[in-house]
């Protein structure tokens, strides 16, 4: 029951978001091949090409046959064709996918990893000092936007320090093979996956506290310190445990906040994955690719918000989501 | 039972660091003309100039004073949170508020639309639909309140069912009170709190938003705004002028969404009895 309606919620949300994308270039005034392609391309092509993706898209047509023509192409992983690049859209964001998918991933496990220990520390020395440092210090973090702190990153360690690089994911022709190749990575990855750590850590950080503290009030944690149960074991075990639950939903909220954040992260540094991709699409003006950047993002986030909601109900048996 | 929540806002660390940091940033918004001698579209006759009493943070590419479109920035800024606040807590409070007193098959309509927006990433679409539109500040407002409202009518709804099974609403309806009167003479006043913590959360987000868009450069491109100053300053960042024009805008922008932040989290903390202190529990 829960499984369908929650399908449900997702599919609609993805119809949507189809819709919002299918129809904001073809309702903006004008003609709908500029709005589509963009200006400059409009201009760099031949009256028959123009022709021929008027016939392509149905332009045409009434609005619900070129909706199918559109849902069609899409079907067959044809979201259109970047003229900057010069290359089918769906081959340019593969192609920078790879280096975002790392950023995140790794941003997710650590910020999580961390969040979680200093949640379970903060929460059972609440009121003492290391606690209110701690909450101080992150909630003052959260306030910083997340271009903002890859900035003062790029330029305390980059610009003043010297010792990270300013831009890219490796070091240009440098032909470098092996575990230098690794290295190099690890030293171009090391300041924008700081950025989004500390970007993500105080959501779970905060999260974790808060159980923590709701689960330390709890009869079975007075019974674990009545048996003499030893205190880490008390924080970890008992405790700690307890407040996993909610830390696994909060990550798959916070997933379409990382992902972002990554793609503002990216920008400052011009680190070559999709975030990177879309701002210069939006400065080109490149419409088909920055659509199909946008559109894909989307689904990647509404495909691993629904696996972790299927993940939570077997996590936590007493979750049904009925009404 | 009746808690006094501005006395407990005003008492609490972090609610009163906010508010102070608030008001701060709106008297300076508010007097901004009496605080600069410059427009801030106008251009003086040099460029790139260093922090002087002339420039209180220097002048940027074409001229203009930093330190007034700090200021004129910070406008911006609330315009857009607290507009996008109203809005989207107008849209919340409608939708949640009917689909608990309905009930019935438009209540689960509603919830299923509430629940397929709640998924949608705000900021990735907000972005697709600022790229065609370039939106001017009101209409930046709409759009951000357009996927800000999903959340807060969900917290509302759930309210709202509380709400109706009390004694006083089920009193009012016993005379006769219609949907409407309910809502505004005992519902909406009940609400006060939760609708307070939604606005706060929404007004934070939007302000976020705002400055993102201004930075990846797709708002309207005559509106001040912060977001904006960044992205033109980094532009420039290979020259030392980041100092005073690229900081100021990013520790401003980064208070005010910390002093809501700080009021979101003591008003949670106030809302959430188990959160407080005072509640005894073990390990205290």
């Amino acid at each position: 029951m829960k499984k369908a309606g929650s399908a449900v919620s997702y599919l609609i949300a993805f119809i949507l978001i189809l819709m919002i994308s299918f129809l904001l270039p073809r309702l903006m005034p004008g003609n709908p091949l500029m709005a589509i392609y963009g200006e400059e391309a409009l201009i760099a092509m031949t009256p028959e090409l123009q022709a021929e993706l008027t016939q392509r898209f149905s332009l045409d047509d009434p609005l619900g046959t070129q909706f199918v023509s559109y849902l069609k192409a899409l079907l067959h992983g044809d979201m259109g064709y970047s003229y900057f690049h010069n290359a089918p859209v769906f081959d340019v964001i593969i192609a920078s996918l790879p280096w975002t998918l790392l950023l995140v991933g790794l941003a997710v496990l650590i910020s999580s990893f961390l969040g979680i220990i200093l949640g379970i520390e903060s929460g059972y020395r609440r009121g003492e000092t290391t606690d209110k440092v701690l909450l101080t210090g992150l909630i003052s973090l959260s306030g910083f936007p997340d271009f903002f702190i890859g900035i003062l990153l790029l330029l305390f360690f980059g610009a003043a320090l010297g010792i990270a690089p300013l831009a890219g994911a490796v070091t240009p022709y440098a032909g470098k093979t092996g575990l230098a190749l690794l290295i190099d990575v690890l030293h171009h990855l090391t300041l924008p996956l700081l950025a989004l750590v500390l970007v993500r850590i105080t959501g779970t950080y905060l999260l974790t506290r808060n159980t923590m503290v709701t689960t330390l009030g709890e009869a079975f944690i007075l019974t674990a310190k009545a048996k003499g149960c030893r205190e880490r074991e008390i924080r970890y075990r008992h405790a700690g445990r307890n407040s996993l639950l909610p830390v696994v939903t909060a990550a798959g909220l916070q997933l379409a906040g990382s992902i972002t954040g990554a793609l503002f992260i990216e920008i400052v540094f011009s680190y070559p994955g999709v975030g990177s991709l879309l701002y210069n699409s939006l400065l080109a003006r490149d419409y088909p690719l920055m659509q199909g950047i946008l559109l894909m993002t989307t689904v990647v986030i509404l495909l691993a918000n629904y696996m972790i909601d299927l993940l939570y109900t077997r996590l936590d048996p007493r979750i049904t989501y009925s009404r | 039972m009746h808690i006094n929540y501005w006395q407990e806002t005003k008492n609490d660390f972090f609610g009163k660091l906010g508010l102070i940091l608030i008001t701060l940033i709106v008297v300076l918004a508010i007097l901004a003309p009496l605080l600069t001698s410059y427009q801030p579209q106008a251009y003086t006759d040099t460029a790139f100039s260093p922090p002087s009493w002339q420039h209180l943070l220097g002048t940027n590419d074409v001229g203009q004073d930093i330190w007034t479109r700090l200021l004129y920035g910070a406008r911006t800024s609330l315009i857009v949170g607290c507009g996008a606040a109203v809005l989207s807590i107008l849209i919340s409070v409608l939708a949640g508020c009917t689909a608990a007193l309905f009930g019935g098959l438009y209540d689960r309509l509603m919830m299923r639309l509430v629940d397929a927006m709640i998924v949608i990433p705000p900021v990735i679409v907000v972005i697709l639909v600022a790229a065609y539109l370039r939106p001017n500040t009101l209409l930046m407002i709409v759009l951000i309140a357009v996927f800000l409202w999903p959340g807060g009518a969900r917290v509302i709804r759930a309210q709202t069912l509380s709400l109706k099974e009390r004694m006083h609403v089920a009193a009012a309806r016993t005379f006769g009170a219609g949907w409407l009167h309910l809502l505004v003479h005992h519902i909406i006043p009940d609400l006060g709190p939760v609708i307070v913590a939604t606005m706060i959360r929404d007004a934070r987000r939007a302000i976020f938003m705002e400055a993102g868009l201004s930075f990846l450069g797709i708002s309207d491109p005559s509106v001040i705004s912060w977001g904006k100053m960044m992205q033109h300053a980094l532009r420039f960042s290979y020259l030392n002028v980041w100092k005073w024009w690229l900081l100021p805008p990013g520790f401003a922008l980064s208070l005010l969404i910390c002093a809501f932040t700080f009021l979101g989290f003591s008003l949670e903390k106030i809302l959430n009895p188990r959160l407080r202190k005072g509640v005894s529990h073990a390990g205290d």
